[in-house]
């Protein structure tokens, strides 16, 4: 066998593995409540009193410590496949919460530029923004992450 | 880990299963074939292949009212696709002769 013939087989396991890596992950349904309620935020933030916003984002973390974690282990149950522990890795948890935190951030950032540019209710434009981007590609953004941080 | 080049996991689709398989603690055999892209028997065949060399452990299991084939990596198949990688990595590094 050649080293190339080698690195070739190599990559063959390494994709193996990814792909695997890859089922650790949220349902897109998830990502899809999640761009809701970031824009429900936004509109609270607009129209609601302050406490609502608060009461959402109390909400919110709650639901994501009971529901996401039984899924970024990569053990549900009734999965077609249980990945293994050093493959699904225990930085996931983090990887997410600090992909929100940046997402946060960007709602802040667009919801500012959208205000300094005179834009009429901006927290909602912004909010709609990154919830779309949350909706179409949150499951492809944490992959990414993951990849990068090596979760 | 010591490096051991293994005949019967080298072939393509075996290396792929393996692979698969050293990554998670179990795979249900339609995840496999769907991953694979092989058909039932094909797929089966191979199970079958490295089951015979004590690689791989089936089970069959009762979900609602139909029964699923899970497979797993056995410790001994751990062990000779740990070698494997290795001896694949002393190839690409050049510090074993092409085998």
């Amino acid at each position: 066998m050649t080293p190339a013939e080698a690195r070739e087989a190599l990559d063959v396991v390494a994709r193996a593995r990814r792909q695997v890596a890859d089922e650790v992950g949220l349902p897109r349904l998830y990502w899809w409540a999640m761009a809701v309620a970031w824009v429900l935020a936004g509109v609270l933030q607009e129209f609601g009193p302050q406490v609502a916003v608060s009461i959402l984002g109390l909400l919110f973390g709650t639901g994501h410590a009971a529901f996401a974690s039984r899924y970024l282990d990569g053990r549900r149950r009734r999965a077609r496949l249980r990945v293994s522990a050093s493959v699904a890795g225990r930085r996931t948890p983090a990887v997410v919460i600090g992909m929100l935190l940046g997402l946060v951030a960007v709602t802040v950032v667009a919801g500012n530029l959208l205000y300094a540019d005179g834009a009429g209710h901006p927290s909602i434009w912004a909010s709609i923004l990154v919830g779309a981007v949350i909706g179409l590609g949150g499951p492809e953004i944490l992959a990414t992450l993951r990849r990068w941080t090596r979760a | 880990m010591s490096a051991r080049f293994d005949e019967l996991i080298h072939p393509s689709t075996r290396l792929i299963l393996v692979a698969t398989l050293a990554a998670t603690d179990w795979a249900e055999f339609a995840y496999l074939r769907e991953r694979l892209g092989l058909s039932d028997s094909a797929l089966s065949k191979q199970l079958a292949t490295l089951e015979e060399a004590g690689y791989v452990a089936t089970e069959r299991r009762l979900e609602g009212k139909r029964h699923k084939l899970r497979a797993r990596l056995t410790d001994l198949g751990r062990e000779a696709f740990g070698g494997h990688v290795a001896a694949l990595r002393s190839i690409v590094d050049g510090s074993i002769p092409d085998s």
